[in-house]
């Protein structure tokens, strides 16, 4: 087990590595001043300027260009951002919880209600039903998530006008971030307006959560109902039947963890789309997130913001997806007997 | 003189007759193929068929409904946008850009990662190893993330979206075939090819290439609904296709200015988008179901 | 199996109670008001910019002038001076300061002293002085004053006490007391830029803004919000709201959205299209007012081929002005015959000498031996009070000129990097416009096209015509309204006839309010002013 966690350790340097030479490249390739690109520092004095030239070994050769790029950028040096020159550190730092906060709900509202969906769809006989959530969930995957998030807007914001949409709070609570998640540090804040804060902030959290929710929602559907057919029809289910538990019995405690092995695969396959949606979805409703700012900083030309937050955000997606990687080998026995077979 | 039938069952169907017989005793997927069959038609044809010029503005037809509403009018269909620009034409026009592209796209990113995968895949050890990490990497990026990159080097422009969105493909295909070579290559039946001493080329053309295509195949229609969605969300951001463009993600993003007023000029692009989308993931879906029993 | 279903319902049944419950309390918010605001500041010294949104942020808010304009009467009111008076020879002005004016008291600045010429003396010496330590900080420059030659226009300030202080003019000019009315003659404090410069963080002055207004500044995040508090000594009238914030949103459809939803009481640049949903929603009601403001379209006049009058006036014979109108402004704005709106006094409706006539056009460009052009048009990526959508407009261009057989190239980037890449005068053409800062029709000529603003910022065309600027100088010297409404029209049909710029509209200044709100502070120049505002709900009342 050792073994393998160290592999999977090195894969993720190596990948990060990779990571780290791919936005190297890229930024020599940005259209201004190799060091006005890695640093950030619109009008460097000679001091700052031989100060950039040492911390990233301009003079050097391109190798000791690159180990100077990866110690600066691992070391928590990203730059000053071009528009606003403030640290790009401490920019992403404060966007950052804002997106931990909308994927985390998005995800949740995705698991809890995709899974039981999942396996009532594997329960049912009918072919109307089995047909309809095969519709559901396969137009649910192939909507293109901006202009969902627009209709959502425009039906539920607009017309209907039951809830916010844009934004991540009313701006008239003035609250102090300390999570830096919205619906941790209403509940936090000593202000008397605490409790119609929370619920302004659930308010604006809904929609775009919601529309984040659909694509892992029907993904998790699909997955849990497909992997709850096959496990039902395993031999240790029917030795259960066999033995008269009930099937509600069957289902919690024998096959949904098995069938949940593989959700769990799939949800690391998933995050780059989920990632990508994020974007969009912050885009949308003003979410003031990594997505925003990303988005903001490509309009701006922003090339430091643009290598921290991509590099933040790959960095996060190979993580977790090694991490969920590991959760599934650990979960499933029948994985960890390959380890050793497999390269 | 008819042959005389010796057997009693009937002509044993081949491999293909049999996909296809599977296939279309699925309704969903034969609607799907309808739908894309059309959708290329469109494409190559529909500057055609469409009755005006995408660019052409009709100042005296500025947010005209679409014809069901009681206000529009016959001539302009789907209505107008804000610049009396025909919306149907401007659909079918942009048909080429948001469907043909993702087309020419995927072709690419198809044939790029068809050799690199293949040839990775025939390798052993620590080379392919090495290799499988390297695309681990490129995957884990959101290809929106890769498209955003491409696009700060190389600026917004219709022509960098191919390369956003190719870029960010190709390591999908290179994955899949590396993996399914590479599975391949473990059988048994490889092994005793081997031992007949077919070379690499034989090995990898004529015994391995024929289990492959299946794979090929499911990958091909999955890149080509994730090239719609990325060039449409791109076009969206207005990272894409530049503004008088009917590109269909960038014919939203203009409409958005109207959203209140003409909601049109937002949904239609985007049912238009919905509607391909959905299309190809009938016939991908119909596809891997029809496929499944082959394959176990 | 049911009793998963059961098990299921429950669930969602107690989720639910608990959203109702949730809801049920009764929110309550505290007084304030949102305003939804179109962009972000560039900085928070109007000293240093011309943009619309910057003035919207600051001026009205964060500062006060010395002296003010007074919309209602059109004449000039005291602010921070309570009095002044002019010299006999009209080369001296003598101002006198009002007492016990405090600067806002921040966690970066506690004001030791109120305000007093000292400060009045920064504020301008900043800018006339070229070897003062403020001088460079600003890396813009400070557009307006050079656009008026403010600096070869005083030859001294002079401070006399505490409390007085005079202006040494080197010529007599009859707008000097309209230019300190404007909106960029702000007053800073000098105690905080010396606390800056000894503690080596200079920029400061402009970013972490200390004024004299009714607001002060507590939080700015960038693409996000303004956060503004009342400053509790204010001189002038109260503030009825304890806290101003400026929701920045770029994209007006949600700046509506939100203003329908309540996020936010008055919203910024509503488009003219969405007026019509105004009408549907009965608790948001529009504000109005004829501006002082022009968009046009400037050729850039130092660049071949636009430096042949003919090209200029083919390109202005080739587009039709009134399909703009009705598809960019909704019929909401008036058209352009000259610079000056229809609001200023010099203002006089002549016939439009720039009919819409492609065959024209095509002949003029067969005369200037041109074939096969291609322009650059750069098109501003925001709303404007001048112009709702510039891209649109640029498209409307783009199709005229089409028929023309001229190619035309749409050239847009987010308002920053456009802004600093326009500053660069590589480009062909760019659609932009100006807000008066003051009634004087000046305003409208020396900022935009004089030579001596050829070099900043304002004068998009380059343009340099001695002849034009002969003209202006007299009406600056007269004090006759008569005589400089006579010189203002001969400075119109000096453009008219060269054409460095088209000028396309002039729109009415809008905003959307909700109806709790009450008096809002329209300027009909640039700014918006929240110091009178009311809100009916809160504790404002």
């Amino acid at each position: 087990m050792a073994r393998y966690l160290l592999r999977r350790l090195n894969l993720f340097l190596a990948t990060a590595l990779l990571m780290l030479g791919i936005l190297f490249y890229a930024t020599s390739l940005f259209p201004v001043e190799h060091s006005y690109a890695l640093s950030g520092v619109r009008v460097p004095s000679l001091q700052q300027q031989a100060q950039i030239i040492e911390d990233y070994q301009l003079e050097q050769g391109e190798l000791a260009q690159f180990i100077a790029y990866v110690q600066q950028r691992l070391g928590g040096n990203l730059g000053l951002s071009l528009t606003s020159q403030q640290p790009v550190a401490n920019e992403l730092a404060s966007v950052l919880p804002a997106s931990f906060e909308l994927a985390i709900v998005a995800g949740l509202i995705a698991l809890v209600l995709g899974i039981p969906l999942g396996v009532l769809a594997s329960q049912s006989q009918h072919k109307l039903t089995q047909h309809c959530i095969m519709a559901i969930t396969l137009t649910g995957y192939s909507i293109p998530v901006f202009w969902l998030g627009l209709l959502l807007s425009l039906w539920f914001g607009v017309r209907l006008g039951w809830l916010p949409i844009s934004g991540q709070i009313n701006l008239l609570y003035e609250i102090r971030p300390v999570s830096g998640f919205m619906l941790i540090d209403t509940l936090l804040s000593d202000s008397q307006y605490r409790w119609s804060a929370f619920k302004d902030v659930l308010l604006h959290l809904l929609l775009p959560a919601i529309t984040l929710a659909v694509l892992p929602f029907t993904v998790v559907v699909r997955i849990t109902r497909s992997a709850m057919m096959n496990v039902m029809n395993q031999t240790f289910i029917r030795a259960a039947e066999a033995r008269g538990l009930k099937t509600s019995k069957i289902i919690v405690r024998h096959a949904l963890p098995n069938a949940l092995i593989p959700v769990l695969k799939h949800l690391g396959l998933m995050l780059g789309p989920f990632a990508s949606y994020a974007i969009i979805v912050e885009m949308i409703f003003a979410w003031p997130g990594v997505g925003s700012w990303l988005i903001s900083g490509i309009y701006q030309r922003d090339y430091t913001v643009i290598q921290g937050g991509i590099l933040a955000v790959s960095l996060l997606i190979i993580f977790l997806n090694i991490l969920i990687e590991v959760l599934h080998t650990v979960s499933n026995p029948l994985s960890r007997k390959e380890l050793y077979a497999a390269n | 003189m008819r042959p005389i039938k010796i057997y009693q069952e009937d002509q044993i169907p081949s491999p293909t007759l049999r996909l296809w017989m599977l296939f279309s005793a699925n309704p969903f997927a034969l609607a799907g193929l309808w739908g894309v069959c059309t959708l290329l038609l469109l494409t190559l044809f529909g500057t055609y068929i469409a009755p005006f010029s995408p660019e052409a503005q009709d100042p005296r037809a500025l947010l005209l409904p679409p014809s069901w509403d009681p206000a529009g009018t016959v001539e302009h269909f789907l209505g107008t946008d804000d610049l009396g620009r025909d919306i149907f034409s401007r659909l079918l026009h942009g048909a080429r850009l948001t469907f043909g592209m993702s087309l020419s796209i995927v072709a690419t990113a198809l044939s790029m990662g068809f050799v690199i995968g293949s040839i990775s895949g025939m390798m052993h050890g620590l080379k392919s190893s090495i290799l499988g990490h390297l695309l681990d990497a490129l995957l884990s990026i959101p290809s929106l993330l890769m498209a955003i990159l491409v696009v700060a080097v190389m600026g917004p422009g219709l022509n960098n979206v191919f390369w956003a969105v190719g870029i960010a493909l190709t390591p999908q295909f290179v994955r899949a075939i590396h993996q399914s070579v590479h599975e391949e290559l473990q059988k048994e039946y490889v092994t005793a090819a081997k031992l007949d001493g077919a070379n690499g080329l034989q090995i990898f053309w004529f015994v391995i290439m024929p289990n492959v295509w299946e794979t090929v195949i499911i990958q091909t229609t999955l890149a080509i609904s994730a090239a719609i969605l990325d060039i449409a969300a791109l076009g969206f951001l207005n990272l894409g296709a530049q503004a008088p463009s009917p590109e269909w993600g960038a014919m939203v993003s203009q409409g958005l200015d109207n959203l209140l007023t003409a909601p049109w000029t937002v949904t239609i692009p985007g049912v238009a988008i919905l509607f391909s989308v959905l299309a190809i993931n009938l016939v991908g879906d119909g596809l891997r179901s029809a496929l499944t029993p082959i394959r176990t | 199996m049911s009793v998963l279903i059961k098990r299921l319902c429950l669930t969602t049944a107690v989720a639910c109670m608990g959203c109702i419950l949730v809801a049920c309390g009764p929110q309550r918010v505290p007084s304030g008001l949102v305003y939804c605001s179109e962009g972000n500041p560039e900085s928070f010294n109007p000293q240093l910019v011309t943009s619309g949104t910057t003035i919207d942020a600051t001026s009205h808010q964060i500062y006060s002038r010395l002296v003010d304009y007074d919309a209602a009467s059109g004449q000039i009111v005291p602010a921070l001076a309570t009095r002044w008076h002019m010299s006999k020879d009209g080369l001296s002005y003598y101002f006198t300061l009002r007492h016990d004016v405090q600067f806002h008291q921040t966690s970066r600045f506690m004001p030791s002293r109120p305000m007093t010429a000292d400060d009045v003396l920064f504020s301008f010496n900043r800018i006339i002085d070229t070897q003062h330590p403020y001088h460079k900080i600003s890396r813009t420059g400070y557009p307006f004053f050079q656009s008026i030659s403010f600096a070869e226009q005083i030859s001294s300030i002079e401070k006399i006490s505490d409390d007085r202080l005079v202006f040494h003019l080197n010529h007599k000019d009859a707008s000097f007391l309209s230019n300190l009315a404007t909106d960029f003659a702000v007053i800073l404090s000098a105690e905080y830029a010396e606390q800056l410069l000894a503690a080596g963080h200079p920029a400061d002055l402009d970013q972490y803004a200390i004024g004299t207004g009714p607001f002060k500044l507590v939080q700015y995040v960038k693409n996000e919000y303004i956060r503004y508090r009342k400053h509790p000594d204010y001189w002038g009238e109260m503030p009825k709201i304890d806290m101003l914030v400026f929701d920045i949103t770029s994209k007006s459809t949600v700046r509506l959205a939100k203003l329908i939803t309540g996020d936010c009481s008055v919203s910024a640049l509503p488009k003219a299209g969405e007026l019509s949903v105004v009408q549907q929603h009965p608790d948001i009601m529009l504000e109005s007012q004829p501006g002082l403001n022009v968009a046009f379209w400037a050729f850039n006049t130092q660049k071949a081929p636009f430096n042949d009058v003919r090209v200029r006036r083919a390109l202005a014979h080739a587009i039709d002005k009134k399909n703009i109108l009705r598809a960019v402004y909704q019929d909401t704005a008036v058209e352009a015959t000259g610079i000056l709106p229809p609001a200023s006094w010099a203002y006089e409706h002549n016939a439009d000498l720039i009919a819409y006539d492609p065959q024209k056009a095509k002949a003029l460009l067969n005369e200037a031996g041109i074939e096969n052009l291609s322009i650059d048009i750069w098109a501003m990526p925001v709303a404007r009070i001048y112009n709702p959508n510039a891209l649109k407009t640029a498209e409307l261009i783009q199709s005229d000129l089409a028929n023309i057989g001229v190619r035309v190239n749409i050239i847009s980037y987010d308002w920053s990097v456009f802004s600093q890449k326009l500053s660069e005068s590589n480009y062909d053409s760019v659609l932009i416009g100006w807000t008066a800062d003051n009634s004087d029709p000046d305003n409208f000529f020396t900022p935009l096209l004089s030579c001596s603003s050829a070099h900043t910022q304002n004068n998009r065309a380059r343009w340099c015509h001695p002849g034009l600027d002969a003209v202006l100088t007299q009406a600056r010297t007269v004090t006759s309204r008569l005589e400089r409404r006579y010189l203002y029209q001969q400075a119109e049909a000096i453009l008219a006839d060269q054409l460095p710029m088209v000028s396309l509209a002039h729109a009415k200044r809008m905003v959307l309010k909700r109806k709790n709100v009450t008096e809002t502070q329209l300027m009909p120049f640039g700014g918006i002013a929240f110091g009178g505002i009311g809100h009916e709900n809160g504790e404002a009342r």
